[in-house]
């Protein structure tokens, strides 16, 4: 029996907190339901399982912790799960094709849940593409999941809750910080708390990071953020100047650090693959990250049947994310007339009100990852935007002066976007610099969802076969 | 495709003490980069296990020629993209096994 | 109220950008007009093959001419859409597809390209990246391949310089004939007088030629187009299939786009929308087989392109029955090709010159049905 012949009613795309509760719920309630992840367990970035064979901490944290026990409730709910499945196809009604350790799947479901998560967003500066220069969510990867330090000296950039988790998380695996480099202030920070007062928890989480920085005597530079980085004989030269609130440079001291790595992330971005290529609605959102699936409270799109939870939905966290993806499993459920609607308003109301706690201190911190336009402005024109192809921003002004209106026009004509990480890298700091020559987001629009949603190779697709088994379509005529 | 010369190749596996609490890691696994033996921890991915033995450049950039290597760490941007036992993928995706052939570099434009 | 163009054409593809810059050329007030950008439909996302394997017999001299001006975008264009020359395959793999390809070259042949049929050794040795199970293989010196989607910045460059007016972003409601000519209206409200008109609109004809009262059902067809990350070097020629139904060439950069007319689906209103899963696996699988090295490329990017096709999928391209001074252009197969020669020949029409070649007198379908494919 195929897959696609189970007979799922629902397919989960994603499997961090807002995947893992939707598949829970449905189960819980009778659903059939399987969930696909790319990754070997379940968990997301945000609670990326260690490897089997690395040792366990006799006292995990809260959120390894957190982790443990959504990975428990996923395994003992009677979910299918799908892991090491890259998804590469999604089309409506719906099915999803993913490749996998066994060769290539294809599922089907009357409702289809995308709680694909989120990417980063770093504002390119010279020297970014160096390597040795990495995400701040790479390097919580690196910290989390492969207990390595970026660096031996590590420059830790950019803005966010994540700068702090990160340099703290290297401090206390033994490396050096250089400096803690935030476009924010502290006034910004502070002007924070009373959302973040509503996670006593998290805050003093934070709170211990910050003093496990100052035991160490790592500099925090407020409104602050780099210039450019070098290689040279001895490292990674990293220049770093002051901003204004807005993420301009300001005239000012520069200061130069010596590291061998330079982690630097300017929030995350939602990820809106699926979304965008069953085509439903997006708008523009800023603090939720960028262009997200117009949703309803239970994560209903414009397209019936496809749901959208979780951070790639807009950034809230990962407390939130759980929330959400229950909703929309009810939701999802629901609407396939398999669930009572007393049922469904009244865990919908429990859950909704716990989704609203739980998300005012995600919120929070998705303003303070929200994109600063100034510091995009401020990208040197010779400096490369599109890492795959190598594109700088010259040849994207070019486009624009030649007349290209919208994202899509300058993908077309500067390969802007056409590379193996479709878009995903470039694709917000492209809009924005044509968004502030065209008039705004909405005129410059975002680059058109094409599959496959990852790249994937024509072996793993074709799998074996003989020519015959190829169905030729009827040919044209002479 | 031969590899690009990584200019920041440091002394050779375990002396970059990038590995936190390196003592009580896994099974130890070996493999090839562009025909050098790299040795591993179980569990670590290749993009890891390459930085830790202090390399880090993965491939050129396709129209500059310039170094690159591992970015987001979550399988998106592509830049860790090294070739092995003859597929494409991302390194940091991929965990070691002994005796993996792993090649670098990157294709350009064809000359 | 807008001022009088000498021509207005509806539809900024290859053909009505090419028709509307040569009229601009020769001093007429020329206003081109589209629905969204210049030669961003079929006419930037096709996949730039420059053959004469799977060009229609009948239109091999017109493939021919538009092979030449492709070639020569330097003389006429100024910049170009970095075409290259290289050989042409289509290959055989069986009995019945060798059949084929000899009857398909001989029909050519009569049509002026000069098409041989080769064995195998002879075709690995012209392509050693083949698949050693190849039969036989139709050759043709003078194919090639160019880059489509820089064929809208080429075009806007020399159409800004001919003095046309380019008019994107507006897609038009009507075109109704008065005393003056005709004008032609946009959903913003906007309107443009002109004393002729081209109706150029790709897969959206059939409702143009309703607004000025002709019937002629024109198909949308909604082609696949794959494109791999950069590879080493696989392949060096453009090749096909007996069927048709496969193109490949690798470009400069090293990707490798897969063509061949599988289709996805969409409509004229929402564009190409849906990847149809089993024809992504089965245009690959003919790629694969075709050319086995691509089996480690990975796929970057799948889309759709809509192409306009006649219910004897044949051009339309001349003056409307019925209607002064009202032209028509467009529904050609592998019409990216012949697409510079076609719009030539209809602008030296309405410059009162004798086209060189015969054009495709549109009311032979007037009132035709489409015929039911079974």
């Amino acid at each position: 029996m195929t897959a696609s012949e189970r007979g799922f009613d629902v397919l989960v795309i994603g499997g961090g907190p807002a995947g893992i509760t939707a598949a829970t719920t449905v189960r819980r309630h009778g659903g059939r339901v399987a969930l696909i992840d790319e990754n070997v367990d379940a968990g997301g970035q945000v609670y990326r399982p260690l490897p089997p064979g690395f040792p366990r901490s006799s006292k995990p944290t809260s959120e390894q912790r957190a982790g443990d026990r959504l990975r428990d409730a996923l395994a003992s709910s009677g979910a299918d799960t799908f892991f090491e499945h890259k998804v590469w196809g999604v089309a409506p009604g719906f099915r999803v094709d993913a490749v996998g350790p066994h060769g290539a799947v294809a599922l089907s479901a009357p409702r289809l849940i995308a709680a694909t998560g989120t990417s980063e967003r770093v504002i390119p500066f010279p020297g970014w593409t160096t390597p040795g220069v990495i995400g701040l969510a790479a390097a919580t990867i690196l910290l989390k999941a492969q207990r390595m330090l970026p660096g031996r000296s590590t420059l830790v950039a950019g803005c966010g809750p994540l700068l702090i988790a990160v340099a703290a998380g290297i401090v206390k695996g033994g490396g050096r910080v250089a400096a803690v480099i935030d476009v924010a202030s502290r006034g910004e920070w502070l002007g924070r708390l009373p959302a973040l007062v509503s996670r006593p928890d998290l805050l003093a989480r934070g709170a211990r990071w910050m003093s496990t920085l100052r035991a160490a005597g790592v500099p925090m530079l407020w409104r602050h953020a780099i210039r450019e980085v070098r290689e040279t004989a001895s490292g990674l030269d990293a220049v770093v100047g002051p901003v204004g609130p807005d993420g301009a440079p300001r005239s000012g001291e520069t200061c130069h650090f010596t590291v061998d790595s330079v982690t630097v992330g300017n929030g995350l971005t939602p990820a809106s693959d699926v979304s965008r290529v069953l085509r439903a609605k997006h708008r523009y959102d800023l603090v939720k990250g960028g262009w997200v699936a117009e949703t309803d409270g239970s994560g209903r799109t414009s397209v019936p049947g496809l749901y959208v939870v979780g951070d790639g939905a807009g950034i809230a966290g990962a407390a939130a994310a759980e929330h959400h993806g229950a909703v929309a499993g009810l939701a999802a459920l629901h609407d396939l007339g398999r669930l009572d609607i007393t049922v469904v308003r009244r865990e919908a109301e429990r859950l909704g009100a716990k989704l609203d706690r739980a998300a005012r201190f995600g919120r929070a911190m998705a303003g303070m990852m929200a994109i600063r336009g100034a510091q995009v402005t401020a990208i040197p024109t010779d400096t490369l935007v599109c890492r795959c192809e190598d594109v700088t921003r010259a040849e994207i002004e070019q486009a624009i002066d030649d007349g290209a209106r919208e994202v899509n026009q300058v993908k077309a004509w500067t390969r802007c976007g056409m590379g193996p990480c479709q878009g995903r890298t470039c694709g917000d700091v492209v809009a924005e610099i044509v968004a502030q020559r065209v008039g705004g987001r909405e005129v410059a629009g975002y680059f058109t969802g094409r599959l496959p949603l990852r790249p994937v190779s024509l072996q793993a697709v074709t799998g074996d076969y003989v020519y015959a088994d190829i169905p030729i379509p009827k040919a044209a005529p002479l | 495709m031969s590899s690009v010369a990584a200019t920041d190749d440091d002394a050779g596996a375990g002396a970059s003490g990038l590995r936190i609490g390196e003592a009580s890691r896994g099974r130890q696994v070996s493999f090839l980069f562009d025909g050098r033996p790299v040795v591993a921890c179980e569990g670590e991915m290749i993009a890891c296990a390459l930085a830790c033995a202090g390399i880090r450049t993965l491939r050129a950039s396709p129209r500059g020629g310039a170094p690159r290597g591992m970015f987001c760490m979550m399988g998106s941007c592509q830049e860790c993209v090294v070739r092995i036992d003859g597929r494409m993928t991302t390194a940091c995706q991929e965990p070691v096994r002994d005796g993996l052939d792993v090649r670098g570099g990157t294709i350009g434009n064809i000359p | 109220m807008s001022a009088r163009f000498d021509v207005g054409v509806v539809g900024a593809g290859v053909m009505g950008a090419t028709t509307a810059l040569f009229l601009a050329r020769a001093g007429m007030r020329v206003a081109l007009i589209d629905r969204g950008e210049l030669c961003r439909e079929a006419s930037g996302v096709n996949a730039g093959t420059l053959t004469l394997h799977m060009t229609r017999a009948s239109l091999i001299p017109y493939a021919q001419a538009g092979w030449r001006m492709w070639m020569t975008t330097d003389q006429w264009l100024g910049s170009g859409v970095d075409a290259v020359a290289t050989a042409g395959l289509a290959l055989a793999f069986t009995d019945g597809e060798a059949d084929l390809l000899e009857r398909r070259a001989a029909v050519r042949r009569e049509h002026g390209a000069d098409i041989r049929v080769i064995d195998r050794q002879r075709a690995l040795e012209i392509e050693p990246g083949l698949n050693g199970n190849v039969l036989k293989a139709a050759y043709c010196e003078t194919d090639g391949y160019a880059s489509a989607y820089l064929t809208g910045r080429a075009y806007r460059r020399a159409l800004a310089e001919a003095g046309a007016a380019i008019v994107e972003q507006r897609p038009i409601t009507s075109v109704e004939a008065n005393d003056g000519g005709f004008a032609v209206r946009a959903a913003t409200g906007e309107r443009w007088d002109m004393q002729r008109v081209v109706l150029a609109g790709g897969v959206w004809l059939g409702e143009m030629l309703r607004w000025l009262g002709i019937d002629i059902p024109v198909k949308c067809l909604i082609n696949q187009l794959i494109v791999t990350e950069r590879l080493q070097r696989v392949m060096r020629t453009v090749v096909s299939v007996a069927s048709g139904l496969l193109s490949l060439k690798q470009f400069a950069n090293g990707t490798v786009l897969i063509g061949g007319g599988w289709q996805g689906r969409g409509d004229p209103v929402r564009g190409g929308v849906e990847t149809i899963p089993e024809n992504f696996i089965g245009n690959l699988r003919l790629a694969r087989w075709t050319i086995p090295a691509l089996a480690q490329a990975r796929v970057a990017r799948i889309w759709l392109g809509l192409e306009a096709e006649t219910s004897d999928a044949m051009p339309i391209i001349g003056s409307l029955p019925g209607v002064r001074d009202a032209y028509v252009i467009g529904s050609v197969h592998s019409g990216y090709t012949s697409g510079p020669y076609m719009g030539k020949l209809l602008a030296d029409l309405i410059l009162g010159r004798e086209p060189e070649r015969p054009l495709f007198d549109p009311a032979r379908l007037v009132g035709i049905p489409m015929p039911v494919h079974t």
